[in-house]
């Protein structure tokens, strides 16, 4: 812990990214508190104040119905971080497990596993993801599973070739000669080997998760309005370029900032934890 | 009274370009607390008759075995997958080349060892569990039980994981241990040491050895009979005095010569196949061993 801490401490980029992100996770949890106008989440109008240019009162601007933007972008970042967090919490246990089933079990069982994966992985995930949507109505909990679908087959193949080259090792053989179990091996021995690429991935992810939810929305396919989300808010203020240029250059600078520190994290934790993947 | 005993077995592996015999009909046998060489060069197929010992290579779809290997008087091979599985870590147990990566890089000592005494004593506390670690690290000569059970495998010396891997591999109280080239990876005095070491707890607990090396010189000095296998044929067998002292085979004859001495002079080399090794196997009469 006071190695990683040190680390932090010598790498101002990493320390930078925790700043950012700390920053995002504390806006969107305390999003309700610190709003100057929390009701402008909803579906309010406030016609004397529309399409307002950024000012002391609306630090962001106000957008085409009279709402303070700022407060908007704050709360479509609790959006965008529960919808990466739903998304990770489904696909990574099942991605790292079929990985670790198709990289361990071997056979005809990693055959069929992996040429599955291959082929989620060969459909252009944005592709993917837009098709699912276009199917099931575009709700926020489509939206999740979209994304979720498309997410596990990168896990399934980084576990997949972390286990290839850990099964090898002397401690499986080890583990395999005092008679442990299959599951045993795939989960206590070589898991925690993996950790550390899997939770860096995590980190990494976390940014491309809200950006490809952001490009859904933007496509009109997310997150619908009333509720408050940075990709439709771009998609909306672009159509008024450049005269009313708060109206998407905020909210594309808010998921700059999120996708940014998630990715300066994530690039630290690697040197921290030692992966190489 | 025979603790293991190998008749005619036969390996095949099916692979896509066709089937491969691997082992051609081996015979071997150890008996309960005897220590029993298996030597030859690489590839000859020590490693996968340690394997099918272990039942690992009965499990393995595109493996063919026939023959009997038969332990402690069962034959493997009616066994099911579950009960090879129960004996693995318990009557049978293995320590290899390479005693550092033999440890999961992950875990300290500790939590392994006690994974190991769990197969033997199902349930063991954790308490109860570090005592026995400890007693056993004593055996082995480790001056400090508590820092060594405290530490990762990367922070012990090569030596140091080799003392804790014949320590786990004796805790359960196997009546078989198979060492394959152990402490190869390690340098010579450390090897050497470690030998011993190993051999005066394999006489204490009266654990039959299998002791798989292609280094005749601590061949010479281990085992109490030795079989020089060649291309998975047997080709020269007996007690080791009588195989070292008059080796009749030209594989084991071609073998011997390629030691290298302290007197110096170059090294013959051995032809990858010469019509010479193919003659019969060579059993010396036992002088006292089976």
């Amino acid at each position: 812990m006071r190695r990683a801490l040190h680390i932090l401490a010598a790498n101002p980029l990493t320390l930078t990214g925790a700043v950012l992100v700390l920053l995002v996770v504390l806006a969107a949890l305390l999003a309700d508190v610190v709003a100057p106008y929390p009701e402008h989440a909803g579906a309010v109008v406030d016609f004397l104040n529309f399409n307002k240019p950024p000012s002391a009162e609306h630090l962001f601007g106000t957008d085409l119905v009279g709402r303070d933007l700022f407060s908007r972008v704050l709360f479509a970042y609790r959006i965008s971080l529960l919808l990466g967090v739903v998304v990770l919490v489904i696909s990574v246990p099942v991605g790292v497990t079929l990985g670790l089933m198709a990289g361990y079990l071997g056979g005809r069982r990693e055959y069929v596993l992996m040429r599955i994966t291959d082929v989620f992985l060969s459909i252009p995930p944005l592709v993917l993801a837009m098709s699912i949507m276009g199917v099931l109505p575009p709700t926020l909990l489509n939206g999740m599973l979209a994304v979720t679908a498309m997410w596990w087959p990168w896990y399934t193949r980084l576990v997949y070739n972390i286990v290839r080259g850990e099964k090898v090792e002397g401690y499986v053989l080890a583990a395999e000669i005092i008679g442990a179990s299959k599951w045993h091996i795939m989960f206590r021995e070589i898991l925690p080997n993996c950790v550390p690429a899997v939770v860096t991935k995590i980190t990494l992810d976390f940014g491309f998760v809200i950006l490809i939810v952001s490009s859904l929305s933007f496509l009109g396919l997310g997150v619908q309005p009333p509720t408050p989300d940075l990709g439709s808010m771009v998609a909306e203020g672009a159509r008024y370029l450049p005269d009313s240029w708060w109206l998407a250059v905020f909210p594309g600078l808010a998921i700059l900032v999120a996708v940014f520190g998630f990715n300066l994290v994530g690039d630290g934790l690697r040197d921290i934890l030692g992966a190489e993947q | 009274m025979t603790l293991l005993s190998i008749r005619d077995l036969k390996l095949t592996f099916r692979l896509w370009s066709g089937p491969v015999e691997v082992l051609h009909g081996i015979s071997l046998a150890i008996g309960k607390g005897e220590r029993v060489a298996l030597v030859g060069e690489s590839g000859s197929g020590k490693s996968v008759t340690a394997r099918i010992i272990l039942g690992l290579l009965q499990e393995q779809r595109n493996a063919r075995i026939s023959g009997t290997v038969e332990f402690e008087g069962r034959d493997l091979a009616r066994l099911s997958a579950r009960e090879r599985m129960s004996m693995r870590g318990r009557a049978m147990s293995m320590i290899f080349q390479d005693p550092t990566s033999s440890l999961n890089p992950v875990y300290r000592i500790g939590p392994q060892f006690r994974e190991v005494l769990d197969r033997g004593s199902p349930g063991i506390s954790a308490a109860e569990a570090r005592a026995r670690a400890a007693q056993m690290l004593a055996e082995v000569s480790i001056r400090e039980p508590d820092r060594v059970l405290d530490s990762y495998p990367f922070q012990l010396s090569g030596g140091m994981n080799q003392r804790v891997m014949i320590a786990m591999a004796l805790a359960n109280r196997p009546a078989l241990l198979l060492a394959d080239e152990p402490g190869t990876a390690l340098d010579v005095t450390v090897q050497a040491q470690t030998l011993d070491l190993m051999r005066g707890l394999v006489a204490d607990h009266g654990t039959a050895v299998l002791f798989i090396s292609h280094n005749l010189g601590v061949v010479r000095e281990f085992a109490d009979r030795t079989y020089v296998i060649y291309r998975g044929r047997i080709v020269e067998s007996g007690p080791t005095a009588a195989v070292f002292g008059d080796p009749r085979h030209a594989y084991t004859r071609a073998l011997m010569a390629a030691q290298p001495r302290l007197t110096g002079g170059g090294l013959p080399d051995i032809p990858e196949r010469d019509p010479a090794f193919d003659a019969p196997a060579i059993h010396h009469a036992a002088g006292g061993a089976a």
